[in-house]
């Protein structure tokens, strides 16, 4: 009876039912499957067909479509005058809200034009059809793979090795058995969690643990190949891994990527993408500090290389000088680019984000906090995941070089932590004398130390001493504390597992988490079988999508509002006789962000400014037809310049293009022999 | 209309064809020759012959289409009667990745040639025919060999892929090709009279030219190869056919075109190199790939990035014993690393073979000229001393004795047809100018008369890695009783070749599944069952799971053993595979 109960409630929590032949509801109640999606897509496709497109750009391993739909106003044409934005959600499959939020913003922009009115939307909602499509089957299982058959063991069969449902809860769990090669233990203070036993702290180990399931081919590994290929997430170009079990022989290799890559390159008016899932760049930055990027000021050349350009090989060189180098020596008429120097060199690509991007970075992270206030939505939660290698964001970043931003919505909220020892804060310390911090005495700072997580080597009569003798100050203290990680407790489990446990203790009516429960196995014998329950802690329960969406979502807006436009500021023509004329050109961008962005200066993709000047019979002394503008920074300007001749006066036109931002046109009269 | 269009279209054709034709063969048949180039439309003409005449040993392929809508070919020599195709160890051998790298399509067309006409006349090549399967696409870049042949161009020009691409990024494609401009279907040099130029007249001999040496007074400036700026920026032929290098478009470890220029906007946007991987994923039993360009000299082997580190040692070995053969059998050329000795490549077609299909990989860099030497025994010798740096660094450089030797050659050997003496031309932008110096079937391109020797050498030096894939043989030992209703058999797996059944990187990386042998029968139970490593002192490594079924990797030149204990009565099947190793059945009974 429990049992049925458990998942009657279980089905209701996470499976959405859809009727044939409805419309599909937009309320926002549960979660949508990919074919409810779809469906969406083309109810909405099919009756707004002058602001909207829809884009079949794939099929999935599993034979699901992946569409794309365009919202915008100059749907249909193919050479666009708006810049767009490129927006997908949930490449990693199990990132069920994205899907929700990209459904949120469709409906959104269809009812709200001003959002659309000087900007084209593309929205790719289910970036991964095949994994999502596990969070709405029987048994729950959690796998970002497509459908894609891959020998996981690498023996004489594929997909052979799955997971089955043993205790029928409806969910993949896992199974714990006590064994001599146990190596895990329960957790102290938190009996339903486990962990790895450290026998340096004198624990020995008493489970194996493994995932719930038969050992179907009888190769002694329980589950070891399942159904599921590729990781659509992880199977971008930039820092792609090579052999790895879910990302893919190579980027690209899955026709959702690849057919992806195509879609993009055909439309060089994205100018930024916001991909929904599982980071948040508005909250946390894209992550530095990956080690192997070559510092272009301080170049050092491979001894071989070293012997034919004629250099000395200790001395690091920058990349202008080896230009100087490289150009004397190649045949003539052969021109040198700073990418087949980097090449020859084997320079490698950039892995960290470059300073002046993650300047506007930071500043929009200030903003969007601003922004979650504003709206109270500022409860404490986990941390979002950095960027995967190989994944969408970080190729939209290095390789497109376009504006990249993501966001997540939801994680568990964080665990307040215990009851203080003490009620004294580094805040309250950074603004006390040192009259006053004295006079707390001894004890109360030692129990202030204790529950700030300072060393255990470090006790109040040492700070007292210090204090007095006037080496540290309150503030100082305060400071070092305020850099302390926070003290981690291994009593109670990982701070992950204790916030599901706790969210699923509070909110889900201990649903997010299964008691450990005895079961005969066929082949181990008594096992006992629980755990986390799949999903519970990446997606929030059905009845939350509508309120986080709707505080959340909005921030896209605010977003866009910052994307680069390029116009023509203002117009200078002297006449400087005998048909002679000097045309000036100052060229704006009125957006917040740089054209193009830093990294897109670097890696050349994003197409110049090109400004011209165009009139009947105009001849040109100084300065192309044609003009190029490489950049134009954040609100900045630059300025294009000619010297024509003409001889009648006559209309000319100037006019400024570039593939994604925006383009402007004046007419002017210029020319006569005066 | 429409006929007066074709007619049009007839002559156009009809003319472009004479032009070109001394570049080209005068007729294709089988046996095919090998004195001059066949154009890409004979080289489909070729094709189409051996298939005709050899009907039961080929099957000829269109796998895709390039960016301007050319058939790709592939030939597929096997002997269906010796087996399945790809139960037999592959060899995958193309050529003319690089639109002008022509002479490596002459090397497959003569390696199909030679396979299919001395089949019924030579042992080792029935041998090898029998059981081996080659897989030949004797033109990657179809659009390229097309443009190579027809269009004016320098020896190097038109490497790329026709496909749009703004390589100049002024926001237009392909705008600025180069120009034919004196209309003699070359792509020459463009030189102007100018005390300040960086060059002058060689004393020795006045069709070249010398650098002069600081302080000392210019005669000319090199203006480029022949052309005008037809986009009017001020640059001359800076956006010719879209630069996408064909053999920098693939997928292992590809790198946007910052890091590397020509490599494509990513992975396989070439439409003609995404059916061709399609095509060698659907050929799992490729073991050896030979991938010809030109020049140099050089049988390239990986690793093309220094980051990737060294292969496995075991993969090393192999790759020695191969590549110091095929340093025998073509002089002059040299077996080396890419990313060491030559340069640092990304997503290059090699590495996708071996990195993830397993494959070993030979990257053949047809032609030196060493042939267009033109010296005395004597001056051969003052030559011989030249420091080996100084000839490295004239690969880049030029060096200008070298050129006079070959000017010489080109007089006494073509009787001057590769070299175009410098004529005055008037230039639009540059004035009075000269345009001259080598034609586009020079320099790389291997002189006819030279043809036939570089196209036999180079195949051969194919055919000996082709004897060198994995020959498995299985030996079953007599049951051997041991209990009341145990036997014990032992089988010993031969590899009588160099190559190992799977490649030490393939095995470390698990890439696929290893060689298995699989022992079954209705009536019998494989009780036990596993590796013998020492057969006199009965030492063997039971494997726990699954003992009926055994996975490993058969090294180069060795044997591997396997010991069963198994009980009941009736047929016992042993079933051997192995991607490249084959596949192998044999039954014996227990009684």
């Amino acid at each position: 009876m429990k049992k049925k109960v458990l998942i009657v409630l279980i089905s209701f929590f996470l499976i959405s039912f859809s009727v044939k032949g409805k419309k599909e509801d937009l309320e926002f109640k549960n979660y949508h499957t990919p074919k409810d999606i779809n469906k969406i897509m083309k109810d909405i496709a099919g009756s707004n067909k002058k602001i909207s497109k829809l884009y079949e750009i794939a099929e999935s391993a599993g034979g699901n479509k992946v569409y794309i739909i365009e919202i915008g106003p100059e749907v249909g044409k193919i050479k666009k005058t708006f810049p767009a934005i490129f927006v997908a959600s949930n490449f990693s499959g199990i990132n069920m809200l994205s899907s929700e939020a990209s459904v949120f913003l469709m409906k959104d922009l269809i009812e709200k034009p001003e959002h659309r009115k000087d900007k084209t939307w593309y929205i790719l909602p289910e970036g991964n059809p095949d994994a999502a499509w596990n969070f709405f089957k029987k048994p729950l299982l959690k796998d970002s793979r497509n459908m894609k058959p891959f020998n996981d063991d690498k023996d004489d069969r594929t997909d052979e090795d799955g997971f089955e449902d043993l205790n029928g809860d409806g969910l993949i769990s896992k199974m714990r058995l006590k064994h001599p090669e146990g190596e895990y233990i329960p957790v102290e203070g938190e009996k339903r969690l486990m962990k790895k036993a450290d026998p340096v702290k004198g624990e020995k180990g008493v489970y194996k643990i493994y995932t719930e399931g038969l050992d179907n081919d009888g190769d002694g590994k329980f589950n070891e190949d399942g159904k599921g290929g590729v990781d659509i997430s992880r199977n971008f170009p930039h820092l792609f891994k090579f052999f790895t079990k879910t990302g893919g022989y190579w980027s690209g290799s899955e026709s959702e990527v690849y057919n992806l890559f195509k879609f993009i390159f055909s439309h060089k008016e994205i100018a930024m993408t916001i991909t929904l899932g599982e980071t948040n760049f508005c909250m946390i930055p894209p992550r530095g500090g990956r080690k192997g990027q070559v510092d272009y000021t301080k170049i050092k050349i491979p001894k071989r290389m070293g012997k034919f350009l004629n250099v000395d090989v200790e001395k690091s060189y920058s990349m202008k000088e080896i230009m100087e180098i490289v150009k004397k020596i190649v045949p003539q008429g052969f021109e040198v680019s700073e990418s087949m120097v980097a090449s020859f060199l084997g320079l490698g690509a950039v892995v960290n984000p470059l300073k002046n991007d993650l300047k506007f970075y930071k500043e929009i992270s200030e903003e969007y906090k601003k922004y979650l206030k504003k709206v109270k939505h500022e409860k404490k939660r986990l941390d979002p995941p950095k960027a995967k290698d190989g994944s969408f964001e970080l190729w939209s970043y290095y390789h497109l070089g376009l504006p990249t931003f993501t966001m997540d919505f939801w994680t568990l909220p964080k665990i307040e932590n215990k009851k203080k020892l003490s009620d004294i804060t580094p805040e309250k310390l950074e603004k006390m004398t040192k009259e006053e911090f004295l006079a707390m005495g001894k004890d109360k700072i030692n129990s202030f130390l204790k529950s700030s997580g300072a060393p255990e080597n470090i006790k109040a009569d040492f700070i007292i001493n210090a204090v007095k003798s006037g080496q540290m100050t309150p503030k100082k203290i305060a400071g070092f504390l305020k850099k302390m990680p926070e003290k981690k407790d291994s009593k109670g489990g990982k701070p992950e597992e204790r916030s599901l446990l706790s969210f699923s203790d509070k909110n889900l009516g201990g649903k997010g988490f299964t008691d450990w429960k005895k079961f005969e196995h066929p082949t181990l014998g008594n096992v006992e079988i629980g755990g986390a329950v799949p999903y519970a802690a990446i997606v929030p329960p059905p009845e939350m999508i509508k309120e986080l969406l709707n505080k959340q979502v909005p921030f896209i807006f605010e977003l866009t509002k910052k994307i680069s436009e390029i116009k023509i500021k203002s117009i200078k023509i002297k006449n400087l006789g005998a048909g002679l004329y000097e045309v000036k050109v100052w060229i704006e961008n009125r957006g917040y962000l740089p054209y193009p962005t830093e990294m897109g200066k670097k890696n050349g993709m994003v197409s110049p400014v090109v400004v011209t000047l165009s009139g009947k019979g105009i001849k040109f002394i100084e300065g192309r037809k044609r003009s190029l503008i490489k950049n134009i920074g954040g609100l900045g300007t630059k300025m294009v310049k000619w010297l024509v001749f003409s001889k009648y006066p006559v209309k000319a036109q100037i006019k400024s293009e570039t593939k994604m931002a925006s383009r402007d046109i004046r007419s002017v009269v210029l020319g006569g022999e005066k | 209309m429409k006929k007066t269009l074709l007619i049009f279209f007839v002559l156009l054709f009809s003319f472009s064809g004479i032009r070109s034709s001394e570049y080209s063969i005068d007729k294709v048949q089988v046996p095919l020759t090998f004195d001059n180039y066949y154009t890409y439309e004979m080289t489909i003409a070729a094709l189409e012959k051996l298939n005709k005449a050899y009907p039961y040993l080929t099957k000829l392929e269109v796998v895709g289409k390039s960016e301007e809508g050319r058939n790709i070919y592939a030939m597929i020599v096997s002997n269906p009667k010796t087996g399945n195709e790809l139960d037999k160890p592959g060899i995958y051998v193309d050529g003319n990745i690089h639109g002008n790298e022509i002479q490596a399509t002459e090397v497959t067309l003569y390696l199909l040639n030679y396979l299919l006409t001395n089949y019924e006349k030579n042992n080792e090549i029935k041998n090898l025919v029998d059981k081996k399967s080659f897989y030949i696409i004797p033109i990657v870049n179809v659009d390229g060999r097309y443009h190579f042949f027809k269009d004016a161009n320098t020896s190097s020009s038109n490497r790329g892929l026709r496909r749009p691409k703004d390589d100049d990024n002024d926001g237009l494609v392909d705008e600025d090709f180069p120009d034919d401009l004196d209309g003699d279907g070359n792509i020459c040099l463009m030189r102007k009279e100018d005390p300040f130029g960086n060059f002058k007249t060689d004393p020795e001999d006045p069709r070249l030219m010398i650098r002069t040496k600081p302080g000392e007074k210019g005669e000319w400036t090199l203006l480029g190869s022949e052309g005008i700026d037809n986009d009017g920026d001020g640059k001359v032929n800076e956006d010719s056919e879209g630069y996408v290098d064909p053999n920098r478009n693939w997928g292992f470890d590809w790198a946007p075109k910052y890091v590397q220029s020509g490599s494509g906007d990513y992975p396989f946007s070439g439409v003609g190199l995404k059916s061709i991987s399609e095509f060698i994923m659907k050929k799992p039993n490729i073991c050896m790939t030979w991938l010809f360009h030109n020049s140099g000299g050089m049988f390239l082997r990986g690793p093309s990035t220094k980051s990737q580190g060294e292969y496995p040692k075991g993969d090393v070995q192999v790759y020695d014993y191969l590549g110091n053969q095929a340093e025998r059998i073509v002089p002059n050329y040299r077996y080396l690393i890419g990313w060491k000795d030559l340069y640092t490549t990304y997503g290059d077609f090699g590495e996708w073979m071996t990195m993830l299909w397993g494959t070993y990989n030979f990257v053949g860099e047809l032609y030196t000229h060493d042939p267009e030497a033109f010296q005395t025994i004597g001056e051969r010798k003052k030559r011989a001393k030249l420091k080996e740096n100084e000839d490295s660094k004239a690969m880049f450089r030029g060096n200008i004795e070298k050129d006079r030797e070959r000017l010489k050659f080109d007089d006494n050997l073509n009787q001057g047809k590769f070299f175009k003496e410098w004529k005055h031309y008037k230039h639009p932008v540059y004035g009075d100018i000269e345009i001259g110096g080598w034609v586009k079937m020079s320099t790389r391109v291997t002189p006819p008369f030279l043809l036939k020797d570089l196209v036999h050498r180079n195949a051969s030096a194919v055919l000996f890695s082709a004897k060198h894939t994995p020959e498995i043989s299985i030996k079953i030992s007599n049951p051997k009783k041991i209990g009341k209703n145990l036997y014990r058999i032992r089988t010993a797996l031969v590899n009588s070749k160099a190559m190992p059944t799977m490649s030490y990187h393939a095995k470390y990386k698990k890439l696929y599944t290893e060689d298995f042998l699989k022992v079954s029968g209705k009536g019998i139970k494989v009780i036990a069952g596993g590796l013998l490593q020492d057969k006199y002192r009965d030492k063997v490594i039971y494997k726990e799971y699954r003992p009926e079924i055994q996975f490993f990797t058969i090294p180069g030149f060795s044997k591997i053993d396997f010991q069963f204990l198994i009980s009941g009565k009736g047929k016992v099947i042993f079933k051997y595979k192995s991607r490249h190793g084959g596949k192998i059945v044999k039954t014996i009974d227990l009684k």
